[in-house]
């Protein structure tokens, strides 16, 4: 078997699709080709990344929407013969649709929906409290030390009085409006370490409406978050806030300079909803000179699909 | 069609397979009109169709649409199935059909979108750090940014490739099952698969 036989044959090797002859004859070239051997390794390779898309399982919703869905259109059908027949020969409407699947869809997605709303109870409240009251009994797991600075015993009555600093874990819900919240989401998204809470922080911001304290963080995150995958949630949640000259020279210097193909991807996608005598210009040069090539396809898909939208 | 039968059962409400007698009786119930019956035939089968309509569609509202289509085709078109070969390769031979037909519309709309987030992501007030001291979103970003790609790829080749490719790469089903069930003969089968493949190791040659 020679080189281009096994090229040809070469996926159906690594999908089982060759009869044991063949599978064996290409085996054994592999063994001896080294430039096969690399072509199998890169096909094999790409089959890795593929397999990195995940398998979407349709959920109970999307099944029971879905089944509404066929029963409607199965009972209009049948009122359709049944309307034909009945013009003809004057035969009673028959019964209508099972109402049980529509029962079923509003209770799951009732339930989904209290689910999904059940930490966005509009009332704010703290829990624990932050004070510095002094602790005495309670629950010394729920308590982090930091710091000892006095311990006074009383030998007499074998009391001791411990003075430290405690970090007690507070738990606060509320709704995306309250400015409390609000606040303690600014706060830790400027300032928190963890890039994770920083891109949940920025999650809830996003949907918090116009609020000018909000879009001043949006865009400071989008421009100076020392983490991508935090500039990419800022790019995105910006999508929600109405359109300005300075969301858009943002999302302009980030397609510039961001050092992150995909934020400067998901910053093309923002503008390219909002492309005008300011954007467009960027988007071109970006389209021929950034040193992705997926920036530089997006950018040129973006206005391909622009200057087809303006004919 | 052992790739998408065997994952009904991991569908929520789904009906337990059924044995070919009894399997037989219900298509004669349905063929005699029996609502009743057809709905049962398709418990059986909607979890594998669903399945399928997701991975090859990009939004939930689409793969209800290719559910309901494809399901109306059939009740339709029941009375004409003869028994000749298995319910399942006639039932799924409607459903890539109604598939291609939504990729060639869909081929003529705007493409190349991200996936759609996938459901469950944390909420704020449960993801305190200590809970998630793994959680990195540069690394998720690459992972996003991948599965743009992937999506990419998979929306430039043509209706059949990608579903012969869908059906061979993550339904892992032999070429010739997916030949019976395109209607077509393996050697198509075969032929889409050379050339979807040759189109993702080009496409995808940066990331792999």
């Amino acid at each position: 078997m020679n080189c281009k036989t096994v090229e040809d044959k070469l996926t159906f090797y690594l999908y089982d699709e060759l009869e044991a002859g063949e599978r064996a004859a290409v085996a054994a070239h592999l063994e001896a080709c080294a430039a096969c051997a690399a072509a199998a390794r890169e096909l094999e390779r790409m089959r890795a990344v593929l397999d990195q898309r995940p398998r979407r399982e349709p959920s109970p919703e999307l099944l029971v929407r879905s089944r509404e869905a066929l029963d409607e259109a199965l009972d209009r059908e049948a009122e359709s013969w049944r309307a034909l027949v009945r013009s003809w020969f004057i035969v009673p409407p028959g019964v209508s649709a099972l109402r049980a699947t529509a029962a079923l869809t509003i209770l799951v997605l009732g339930f989904s929906l209290g689910w999904t709303l059940r930490t966005r109870v509009p009332a704010a409240a703290t829990g624990n409290g932050s004070g510095q009251a002094p602790w005495v009994g309670s629950d010394l797991s729920n308590l982090r030390i930091s710091g000892v600075s006095q311990v006074a015993p009383d030998p007499q009555t074998r009391a001791v009085r411990i003075t430290l600093d405690a970090q007690r874990r507070v738990v606060l819900e509320g709704s995306f409006d309250d400015p409390r919240i609000r606040q303690v989401l600014l706060y830790a998204m400027k300032n928190y370490d963890n890039p994770g809470i920083r891109r949940d922080t920025l999650e809830v911001l996003g949907q918090s409406g116009n609020n000018p304290t909000v879009r001043e963080a949006l865009l400071y995150a989008l421009r100076r978050d020392p983490n991508p995958g935090v500039r990419l949630e800022a790019a995105e949640a910006l999508q929600a806030l109405d359109w300005g000259p300075d969301v858009r020279q943002a999302l302009l210097d980030v397609l510039r300079e961001d050092q992150n193909a995909g934020v400067r991807v998901a910053a093309v996608n923002v503008l390219v909803e909002h492309a005008d005598e300011n954007v467009l210009p960027v988007l071109e040069q970006m389209a021929a000179g950034d040193p992705d090539t997926y920036v530089r396809l997006t950018c040129a898909r973006a206005l391909r699909e622009r200057a087809r939208e303006d004919f | 069609m052992e790739g998408c039968l065997e994952l009904i059962h991991r569908v929520p409400g789904a009906t337990p397979q059924l044995d070919a007698l009894e399997e037989r009786t219900l298509i004669r119930q349905a063929q005699r009109g029996d609502r009743a019956a057809f709905e049962q035939l398709v418990r059986l089968h909607e979890g594998g169709v669903l399945r399928l309509a997701l991975q090859m569609v990009r939004s939930e509202e689409e793969a209800k649409d290719i559910y309901q289509e494809a399901f109306l085709k059939i009740y339709r078109s029941l009375g004409r199935f003869r028994f000749e070969s298995r319910f399942s390769t006639w039932m799924y031979r409607v459903v890539m059909n109604v598939c291609l037909d939504h990729l060639r519309r869909a081929g003529t709309r705007r493409e190349v979108q991200a996936p759609e987030s996938e459901p469950g992501q944390a909420e704020f007030f449960h993801t305190l750090p200590e809970e998630r001291p793994a959680l990195n979103p540069e690394r998720a970003l690459q992972g996003r940014e991948v599965q743009r790609r992937i999506q990419a790829a998979l929306t430039r080749l043509s209706p059949r490739e990608r579903l012969v490719f869908e059906l061979k790469h993550y339904q892992g089903m032999k070429l010739r099952a997916i030949g019976d069930y395109c209607g077509t003969s393996e050697q198509t089968a075969k032929n889409c698969l050379f050339r979807a493949t040759q189109k993702l190791r080009l496409e995808l040659k940066e990331i792999a």
